[in-house]
């Protein structure tokens, strides 16, 4: 059995993904020129590289069609039901940092915690006519935490999948949910994160699709093994 | 197994329905999804399938009968009272249970005798579902949305509060959240220093202040909320952060939710819970005591049926009745039902056509027969 391992194939998570893995003794080169989407690992031929977008690396490994991926822990999570039974992460890697968060408007002062969002949204639909609106590309983490863990109901997701802090001041939703690293973008737009807003704190992580050929495979072992001393 | 072929006993249950002066109704498979997510909220998105148009108009398949019968009855604008009757298809992604399954159900719209209506879809259900199962043990449970209500409303309670709360209704876990915050409140965080300020000062300062926020950064155009919606929330708010519920208050909320009984004892041990505590519940005692009646009238004997003072439904639209039938012993529902006044109007109905209904699961009832 090949192993496939995919990698972002481009940017910073590229680079970094790479790093990793050359302190890890498994050192990737490109199969044919720079700009390939093929690589494969130094003296490892039974090693295959895959190099795809980060989001699509989510639905291979959930799909079981790749072993490892390394990819943001959000989109494993917002793009696979039930993401620890598909898949195990298994390191943390310590790049991509970024927060998924819940983002008002800076001037709704009234609204500092979830239960003030939770107010504001079961009083929308009299005051304005329809119900409060998110706008996110994360429609699943969203769910998550506003329905079961905030009991929040009265809602309605606006898929956004660019530019999603423009949303409020361009009067295409009344909030967000978005990625944040710094949260200077968010204060550029006048957001303000709710102070128990945060969904989750996700970087980049090695991540393996739970598949039954895996088990005893030494291989597999000697791979997380070695990510895992190179952090 | 799935069930793709009707269930044997549906031309029977039709015939019920019939009996029971219910008109057939039909409703397309495909539908628009706006007013399922807008109703039910947008947890239901991952349990219906989701389909767009080629003009990017967002569909689903059927997920239930209610609201596409609601919307078929306001757009044929046959007038009301109206008693309907369905028995399709819906669809739904369920972890157990198969993904498209039957449902049959009465809905009666516009009937203005709110007691007698719901007594006659609790008799309708019961005496259904017993004629599918002959012979078997049945647990009967009723809930009132209403009297939690006033219940809540007796307390005295700051009304931001009783919204809370009565938002809360049927989420067991939320409530009991919600009852903790009242026994300990916490200060409200995050008011920077000059807005302090602003708000000790009369509120006409205070929404000058974010309208002038709003317009230096550009948000006023398009701000949902407005400047003066925002300074009164805030003003609640803090008033409602210095809320707390008195001891006995609490108890009395607890000891209510905690009320399970046989129907023939529940308006009396209302009533004397009322008394003993003081408050005074108006007239959903009233009405509950009526439906009890009419109940009675209809031969159905209100021993049989549970009232569960903590059982409801967490959503805007259901206002009063919830039943539910199961058969003794298990957890599976074989037919709910209950009364929502405010779903028509929140479909665009432009008069308040009170409404109440059941929906009967083919699929478990089935199951339960081949038993």
């Amino acid at each position: 059995m090949t192993i496939t391992i995919a990698l972002p194939s481009k940017g910073r998570m590229k680079d970094d993904a790479s790093a990793i893995f050359e302190r890890a003794g498994l050192p990737i080169v490109a199969v044919g020129n720079d700009r390939s989407y093929r690589g494969r690992v130094e003296g490892h031929e039974d090693i295959e590289i895959a190099f795809l977008s980060a989001s699509e690396i989510a639905r291979e490994l959930g799909a079981g069609a790749v072993d490892f991926g390394v990819t943001g822990e959000d989109l494993v999570r917002e793009g696979l039901v039930d993401a620890d039974r598909q898949v195990e992460i298994v390191a943390r890697l310590g790049f991509g940092h970024a927060d998924v968060v819940v983002a008002v408007p800076e001037i709704w002062l009234d609204v500092d915690t979830m239960a003030d969002l939770g107010d504001v949204a079961a009083d929308f639909r009299a005051r304005h006519g329809r119900r409060l609106q998110i706008a996110t590309k994360y429609w699943r983490l969203t769910q998550q935490h506003f329905s079961s863990q905030h009991g929040i109901q009265l809602y309605r997701i606006v898929e956004s999948l660019g530019a999603t802090e423009g949303a409020p001041a361009a009067g295409q939703a009344d909030i967000i949910v978005d990625i944040t690293s710094t949260g200077s973008t968010l204060r550029a737009n006048h957001l303000k994160i709710l102070s128990d807003g945060v969904i989750l704190k996700s970087q980049a992580c090695l991540v393996r699709a739970r598949k039954l050929a895996h088990e005893g495979d030494l291989r597999i072992a000697h791979i997380v093994d070695a990510v895992r001393n190179a952090l | 197994m799935p069930l793709i072929n009707m269930p044997e006993f549906s031309g029977r249950l039709l015939d019920e329905f019939a009996g029971r002066g219910a008109a057939r109704i039909d409703t397309p498979v495909i539908q628009p999804a706006a007013p399922f997510l807008d109703m039910a909220g947008e947890d239901l998105r991952r349990r219906i399938f989701l389909t767009e148009s080629e003009r990017g108009e967002s569909l689903c398949l059927r997920p239930e009968f209610t609201i596409p019968v609601c919307l078929r009855h306001i757009e044929t604008a046959t007038g009301t009272p109206r008693r309907y009757c369905y028995l399709g298809e819906v669809f739904r992604q369920r972890r157990d249970g198969d993904n498209e399954f039957y449902q049959a159900g009465i809905e009666d719209l516009g009937e203005k005798n709110v007691a007698s209506a719901d007594a006659r879809a609790v008799t309708d259900a019961v005496e259904i579902i017993a004629s599918l199962l002959p012979g078997r043990a049945l647990t009967i449970t009723l809930g009132d949305q209403t009297v939690f209500e006033a219940v809540v409303r007796s307390l005295g309670l700051a009304l931001g509060w009783q919204k809370r709360l009565i938002q809360a209704f049927g989420n067991t876990a939320l409530l009991k959240q919600l009852l903790l915050t009242l026994a300990t409140p916490q200060p409200v965080a995050g008011l920077s220093p000059e807005l302090a300020d602003l708000l000790r000062q009369d509120e006409a300062a205070l929404i000058d202040h974010i309208d002038r926020t709003m317009q230096d950064t550009g948000y006023s155009t398009n701000a949902s909320r407005s400047p003066r919606e925002i300074a009164a929330r805030l003003t609640e708010k803090l008033a409602l952060a210095e809320t707390r519920l008195d001891g006995a208050a609490l108890l009395l909320l607890s000891e209510f939710l905690s009320l399970e009984l046989p129907l023939s004892e529940a308006a009396a041990a209302l009533a004397g819970f009322a008394d003993a505590a003081g408050l005074s519940f108006g007239h959903a005692l009233g009405e509950f005591e009526a439906r009890v009646a009419a109940l009675q009238d209809l031969g159905m004997d209100p021993s049989r049926i549970t009232y569960r003072a903590a059982f409801g439904r967490p959503l805007d639209y259901y206002t009063g009745l919830v039943f539910e039938v199961t058969q003794k012993g298990s957890d599976a529902v074989l037919v709910g039902g209950g009364r929502f006044d405010r779903l028509l109007t929140l479909l665009g109905a432009v008069d308040d056509i009170p409404a109440v209904g059941f929906s009967l699961w083919l699929d478990r009832i089935e199951q339960a027969r081949a038993r």
